[in-house]
């Protein structure tokens, strides 16, 4: 009888991963009507090359889009580390991906206050989505890196293992995907 | 356990596509002529996306459900686009 009340370690596994999969779902409609905020405030306004993108640094910019990329890579190389059972190299990894978090926004209040100081706030046409949309953007890794923490340090007590890693595959999804965000966001607000 | 590891991409590979993807739109945003530009750019940007979605969110090797959830979300945004483009000029003339 108490054979059957046991959980299921596989069937929680899929249904938690299967739970961010649902979330990713619905962060797809919340980001595309923020980038349609975007492009649409664009298309009904004339000036945005004179008026915003003028002030922005494709370089810096295109830095920090490396450095988020470079991020996603380090986040599975810990989740192909802890798979491998080897928890060591998973926390070099992860606190790679921290640094190179912390980098991305230290990038971005880098260039947010360069707009500042040019007179580019939210009050203008272009800034509000712009800063709207990164901000957003940018309190999703900021949230990531606080996970990132806490998976650090305050997993210490349930140690990840070869088995039981699901909290790393589940970051790394939600990692991956404020990758992807950022990397549509590159291309349509600075590139094009 | 053989067969896992075969079945592992080379995440390094993915991660140098990505990254020279990222030199080459740089670049190619100085182009002027936006015939070529903006179709380039937005490939280059689909395919990246993909391959993060593919290899690093390992939906290449996943169950399908996990796919088609995703696939969910986009078809659940077509409505707000077309929504939003026929609106939103509409209040911008107010």
């Amino acid at each position: 009888m108490n054979e059957a009340v046991q959980p299921a370690p596989i069937a929680q596994e899929a249904n938690t991963k299967l739970a961010m999969w649902v979330f990713l779902g619905g962060e797809v409609v919340f980001f595309t009507a923020l980038i349609l905020l975007l492009v649409l405030t664009r298309f009904v306004n004339t000036g945005y090359q004179e008026q915003f993108r003028g002030y922005l640094s494709i370089p810096i910019i295109a830095a920090n889009t490396f450095v988020l990329v470079t991020s996603s890579y380090f986040v599975v190389r810990s989740l192909e580390a802890i798979r491998e059972g080897d928890a060591r190299s998973m926390r070099i990894n992860m606190f790679a991906v921290l640094a190179l978090g912390l980098l991305f926004l230290g990038g971005q209040a880098f260039e947010w206050t360069s707009l500042f100081r040019d007179g580019v706030d939210y009050s203008t046409t272009f800034g509000m989505p712009f800063f709207t949309v990164t901000g957003t953007h940018g309190l999703h890794v900021f949230i990531g890196c606080i996970w990132l923490v806490y998976l650090l340090l305050g997993h210490g007590k349930i140690p990840f293992t070869k088995e039981n890693h699901l909290g790393v595959e589940n970051f790394g999804l939600y990692w991956h995907f404020v990758d992807i965000v950022w990397i549509v966001l590159f291309t349509v607000i600075y590139l094009i | 356990m053989q067969r896992i590891q075969a079945s592992r991409p080379n995440y390094l590979v993915v991660f140098g596509i990505l990254a020279g993807f990222t030199l080459i739109e740089t670049l190619i945003s100085y182009v002027q002529q936006e015939a070529i530009r903006l179709p380039v750019l937005l490939g280059l940007s689909a395919v990246k996306a993909v391959l993060v979605l593919l290899y690093f969110m390992h939906l290449k090797m996943d169950s399908k459900v996990f796919s088609y959830l995703f696939i969910a979300g986009l078809v659940l945004a077509i409505p707000l686009i077309l929504v939003m483009t026929i609106v939103m000029p509409i209040i911008a003339r107010y």
